[in-house]
């Protein structure tokens, strides 16, 4: 609710001007009634007039009543105005904040909401809420009018009408409550299995080949059956739970309106009041109860927004855990150094132990490599320099400055990051490797493009650079994909660059003139190197040996074939023949 | 052939305000006829629910049908000041409502009960279908786009069957029912009645055609919206990596900003049909009011038919309004339906063959085999080659030189335009595919996992393997590390198709999978690129026992990967060029020569 007000405090006069527009539209719906019953009473029943109808008076009454009514949609117009501008105005302010937010979360808080749930809080919940806010300002004044109002003019026609209403009233609260209470834990449950089967549908259409190739079809149409039952049940459920509303409302209403005319035939026995009074006491019945079935509504749509007002608090609520942090500034006066000082790494997901006792000196212009089995830490470890993790122990610096000193937007600035599974957008190659500098020319894309080795496809393609890459680059091969994200890389023009494993789906040949073309134009770059293969290593200045969350060892391709058995097991496990030849 | 794995962004969405459902840009089914023909043959199992709900509906809308003209000869009684008459009618009308109500919760209950029968059966007959179509169907068409036939399109055609049926048919009984009561009582008014009906349809048209132009236009906004956020927060690390937050957010509140301003446009608009309708009824109030007034005066009506009047206008307006509403949204539903069937009418998959093939020697025969994924466009030209049995083959080439296409063919992914493909000299047309893809076994380029636990997942190919089996597969394929770093080890549940797993480590977990179905032949294809090669090596070794007698096929850049093959067949643009052993063929100094001196040409320097 808090986040609600907060948001809403920028609307406050809209929302106020909604309220009272809806109020007047309110109060135009109840002057309704009361004219018909005199025109019913004085126009065509003549109660004034000795039971003559008088046609004059319905038809002055009648303009009246359809000027008023005009004056009522006004209102009503004006009112939708107002809340619409207030409820998507203040929904487009949560849904622009918490897009900011996210797009300031650190990996690992990433991580921990799950791209899915991020998109879903910033789409879905938005608009609950969104609803929330304008069911607040219209749904919930238009039936409290409409119940106070209501039962105000109700009681003004004759005081024991009200009777009835204290007699309706709780009947319909115990329904909707009924219903309310028992509904909304099932609409989490029909949630839940409708997820089950979409994801299985998903898994299916996306590893078709998997589920033939292993004759599983019989299983997978059992696994699908089985949640195909449960959600259909569960929307029975909630169905039948739903339809037990609207009948047992219908009841209450229409026996309250028997009511009425019970007891106003008893009071136009008496003289009390005129027989349209009691037609316009119909009216207002149905319009108290009817106020109350939206109150139930409204009551559905606030538990369902207060939900979603939940979960878009915590993503407000998250602050970008990379801060800057006040810690001395002043740096070695090198230009793409990097140290790390007794780094101790923890995943922070399952407390896993990553990386530790790292201990790491890279010298400006130069180029390390880093190797080691699969999951062993290398990626970790690079993503400390950019700080998209930050280390749980030691100290990793950039230039002889912490890490946390900087401004990450700065860091970043100056350490590029090549990422092991490259991210394309729907637009065209050129746009796709222009987000390293968006402000970069032509010439600088080409440049970037083929020292990239990637120029000559691209060339190839139906229309060059300014062919749109599809499906979020699958219509690429997993090759042009890792040359595309390497000119991108290439084009931010960092300090420091780092490689995460994006030559694997390379040949040989295309890796070597890549890092030829590294080394003679982009010489004084840092060069940190993660690989698999250890012709991509060996010309590395340095190499560093990953194993077990630590380094085994470091140093040039001939000191390591000297000295460590890791590097020779895996140069072996790779050129055992070499020697033979 | 590869296909976005995105879940449609249409799943999730901004929802529309979602106020009457006329606005809403509409879409037409091709053949309303014959796609309605076929959706009503979904119900004839449930033939007795249909009967059953329309015997509610008919229940119910006569109460409601009655119920004012009970109500009017009560107000009539109470005019004349006949009060003994009163108790009686209201003892009446009480019946009426409470069979009104039964009437009304029989409907909600049959509507239920026969909504959720037809779309289960839909819905499984969908998802076998999908399940067996063939592999180009799938390659060929987008994912997101059958998945969304299967989630929202089956979604639209169950809420129209549920709710829009039975409301109309009840609307259109209602507006029977209430013409003909209001003839009854009085044909003039009935008919003045219809003017204003006339007049909310005019304004009703009207409105829905401002309001479809800006609907479709947020529409519009809307889906570039949820593009935006489905795009760049799943790829925020590429955001992030490249300092882009700030032109993001800016192209993001940009969208957002003219999104909610043509919505708020859209729903004022639409918030405006609810006084509009307000304005017409009255207007027709007045109507009935001075007209039945005169009548009255003349002494044509009694002044009890106007009350009843003023029930039954409003009566007959409702329908109307909700038929224009529901006409939108069965025409959508239809649409969907439509797009149903074309995936239910789409060929299944050619399984057929009488052979069973239960073991094999595992001698694979390509001959003279050409192959084209779209017509004229050929990419195996002519291939052959002949596997023994219990060989190691791998095949090697540049990326587009045919190799996974190879794979695609022998396990009948796709079917060959000419030539032959044998096992054991059988032509796999004539073998039961079935049989066929249980004999192989196959570790995909994509890392297909599964949201279930790790055992399930390693025991994919048959759950009745027993633990002990599990465990030594896992252990040949070195995933037994991986699985053991998991929190609960193989009952680990792998979340989002294994997203909590490196690549490397999925690699490993797919290669246990495919060595515990213990199949004769093996298909590897660039199953281990992202694994460390001590790993691989280690895994090469174990595949020495576990393959012995049996053939593996091999497809991979590593050359340390393939180097200890039987034979290594050298491809480029769908034709063999070289073919021989590492030896041989590093003898012979052609391509294979080439791809492995790049190797130490890499490393010479």
């Amino acid at each position: 609710m808090k986040l609600i007000f907060r948001f809403m405090k920028k609307y406050w006069y809209m929302a106020l001007l909604a309220s009272a527009f809806m109020i007047g539209e309110v109060y135009i719906d109840l002057l309704q009634p009361r004219m018909m019953a005199e025109i019913v009473n004085e126009g065509i029943l003549g109660l004034s007039n000795g039971g003559k109808s008088d046609l004059n008076l319905v038809i002055n009454t009648g303009i009246r009543m359809m000027l008023v009514v005009i004056g009522g949609g006004l209102c009503g117009l004006l009112s939708a105005v107002f809340t619409n501008i207030t409820g998507q105005g203040a929904g487009n302010d949560i849904r622009k904040l918490c897009f900011e937010r996210i797009m300031s979360f650190s990996f690992s808080q990433t991580d921990d909401f799950s791209t899915g749930s991020l998109i879903t809080r910033i789409t879905n919940d938005v608009t609950q809420v969104q609803h929330l806010i304008m069911q607040l300002i219209r749904g919930l004044v238009r039936c409290l009018m409409f119940f106070i109002g209501g039962s105000a003019a109700l009681l003004s026609l004759d005081m024991s009408f009200g009777v009835i209403v204290a007699c309706a009233f709780p009947l319909i609260i115990i329904d909707v409550t009924f219903v309310v209470w028992r509904t909304n834990p099932l609409f989490t449950v029909l949630q839940e299995s409708l997820d089950r089967l979409n994801n299985i549908i998903q898994e299916n259409v996306t590893g078709i080949r998997v589920v033939k190739a292993f004759v599983q079809e019989k299983n997978e149409v059992g696994r699908f059956d089985e949640a195909n039952q449960h959600l259909v049940d569960t929307q029975f459920n909630v169905m039948m739970l739903l339809s037990y509303l609207r009948p047992v409302m219908n009841i209450v209403l229409n026996f309250a309106v028997a009511g009425i005319i019970y007891v106003g035939s008893n009071q136009v026995q008496k003289g009390a009041i005129a027989p349209g009074s009691v037609m316009a006491a119909i009216t207002y019945i149905s319009q108290i109860l009817n106020g109350m079935m939206m109150l139930a509504m409204i009551f559905q749509t606030l538990s369902r927004g207060l939900a979603s007002t939940k979960r878009l608090q915590e993503v407000i609520d998250t602050q970008s855990e990379i801060r800057q942090e006040q810690l001395p500034m002043e740096g070695d006066g090198t230009r793409g150094s990097v140290q790390f000082e007794n780094v101790k790494f923890i995943y922070e997901d399952n407390g896993a132990e990553v990386l530790h006792d790292i201990n790491l000196s890279i010298t400006p212009g130069e180029t390390l490599a880093v190797i080691g089995a699969t999951g062993c830490g290398k990626t970790s470890l690079v993503s400390l320099i950019p700080r998209f993790y930050d280390a749980a122990e030691g100290h990793v610096y950039v230039d002889g400055v912490d890490v946390r000193a900087y401004d990450p937007a700065e860091l970043r600035k100056k350490v590029t990051v090549c990422l092991q599974k490259a991210e394309f957008f729907s637009t065209t190659i050129r746009e796709n490797i222009a987000l390293g500098d968006p402000e970069a020319n032509d010439d600088e894309i080409r440049k970037a493009a083929a020292a990239a080795q990637a120029d000559g496809f691209i060339l190839q393609q139906a229309e060059g650079y300014d062919t749109v890459v599809a499906e979020r680059g699958m219509s690429l091969s997993g090759g042009q994909r890792q040359r595309i994200a390497i000119a991108r890389a290439l084009l931010k023009k960092g300090e420091i660059l780092i490689l995460d494993d994006v030559t694997s789906a390379l040949d040989l040949k295309t890796e070597a003139a890549l890092y030829a073309a590294l080394n003679r134009e982009y010489s004084d770059v840092t060069k940190i190197i993660i690989a698999q293969r250890i012709a991509s290593v060996r010309n590395a200045d340095r190499i560093v040996v990953l194993d077990g969350g630590t380094i085994s060892d470091c140093g040039s391709h001939e000191e390591l074939m000297d000295r460590s058995s890791v590097y020779r097991d895996i140069y072996h496990s790779q050129l055992k023949e070499e020697e033979a030849l | 052939m590869n296909q976005s794995t995105k879940s449609s962004a249409a799943q999730r969405g901004f929802g529309p305000g979602n106020r009457g459902g006329m606005g809403k840009p509409v879409e037409k089914a091709k053949d309303q006829k014959k796609t309605l023909g076929r959706l009503a043959a979904y119900f004839r199992p449930d033939l007795k629910y249909v009967l059953f709900l329309g015997l509610a509906v008919v229940g119910a809308v006569a109460a409601s049908v009655i119920a004012p003209s009970l109500q009017s000869n009560a107000i009539d009684n109470l005019v004349k000041g006949a009060f003994g008459e009163i108790p009686g009618i209201l003892a009446a009308m009480l019946m009426i409502y409470i069979l009104n109500g039964v009437a009304t919760l029989l409907q909600g209950f049959f509507s239920a009960r026969l909504s959720q029968r037809v779309i289960y059966r839909l819905r499984g007959e969908l998802f076998g279908k999908v399940i067996s179509l063939p592999i180009p169907y799938l390659d060929n068409h987008s994912h997101g786009d059958i998945m969304s036939r299967m989630t929202n399109d089956a979604e639209n055609v169950s809420n129209v069957i549920s709710s829009s049926l039975s409301s109309l048919f009840s609307g259109a009984l209602t507006l029977i029912g209430t013409v003909f009561m209001m003839v009854r009582y009085s044909l003039p008014l009935t008919l003045l009645t219809c003017v204003t009906v006339v007049l909310s349809i005019v304004t009703t048209n009207v409105m829905s055609k401002l309001m479809r132009k800006y609907y479709v236009r947020r529409q519009q906004l809307l889906g570039k919206l949820n593009g935006i956020v489905e795009e760049k927060v799943s790829s925020c690390k590429t955001v992030t990596a490249y300092n882009l937050q700030a032109p993001t957010i800016r192209e993001f509140n940009e969208a957002s900003d003219e999104m909610t301003k043509t919505g708020i446009i859209a729903d004022v608009i639409g918030n405006a049909m609810g006084p509009l309708m307000n304005m017409i009824n009255n207007f027709s109030f007045v109507i009935v009011a001075a007209f039945g007034a005169w009548f009255a005066l003349r002494g044509m009506i009694s002044v009890g038919v106007i009350s009843a009047f003023i029930i039954y206008s409003k009566q007959f307006s409702r329908p109307i309004n909700e038929l224009a509403q529901l006409y939108g949204q069965i025409q959508t539903a239809l649409a969907g339906a439509e797009r149903i069937f074309d995936i239910l009418d789409a060929e299944k998959e050619d399984k057929s063959g009488e052979t069973r093939l239960e073991t094999t020697k595992g001698i694979i025969e390509f001959k003279h085999v050409n192959f084209s994924y779209v017509p004229g466009k050929q990419v195996i030209h002519d291939f052959n080659l002949k596997v023994e049995s219990g060989k190691k083959i791998a095949l090697v080439g540049s990326t587009g030189s045919g190799k996974t296409t190879v794979i695609n063919l022998l396990m009948r992914f796709y079917d060959i335009d000419s030539g032959e493909i044998t096992v054991d000299g059988m032509n796999i047309k004539n073998i039961d595919c079935d049989t066929l893809r249980d004999t192989i076994g196959i570790v995909l380029q994509d890392t297909v996992l599964f949201t279930d636990t790790v055992r399930n997942n390693l025991k994919y190919a048959d759950r009745s393997i027993s633990d002990k089996r599990m465990i030594e597969a896992a252990e040949l394929s070195n995933c037994d590390k991986v699985v053991a770093a998991l929190p609960d080890g193989y009952d680990t549940v792998l979340t989002g198709a294994g997203a909590n797993l490196s690549q490397g480590q999925r690699q490993l977990l797919t290669i246990g999978r495919a060595f515990l179905s213990y199949p004769h032949i093996l298909i590897l294809d660039e199953a281990t690129s992202s694994v460390d090669t001590r790993t691989e090596l280690h895994i090469q070794n174990a595949m020495v026992e576990l393959m012995k007698n049996r053939t593996s096929l091999i497809i991979a850049h590593r050359l340390s990967t393939i180097r200890d093959a039987d034979q290594i067949v050298v491809m480029d643009h769908g034709h063999i060029i070289e073919t021989g052993t590492h030896d041989e063929l590093l003898a012979k100094g052609g391509n294979y020569y080439q791809l492995y001196m790049t190797q130490f040409a890499g490393n010479a320097t």
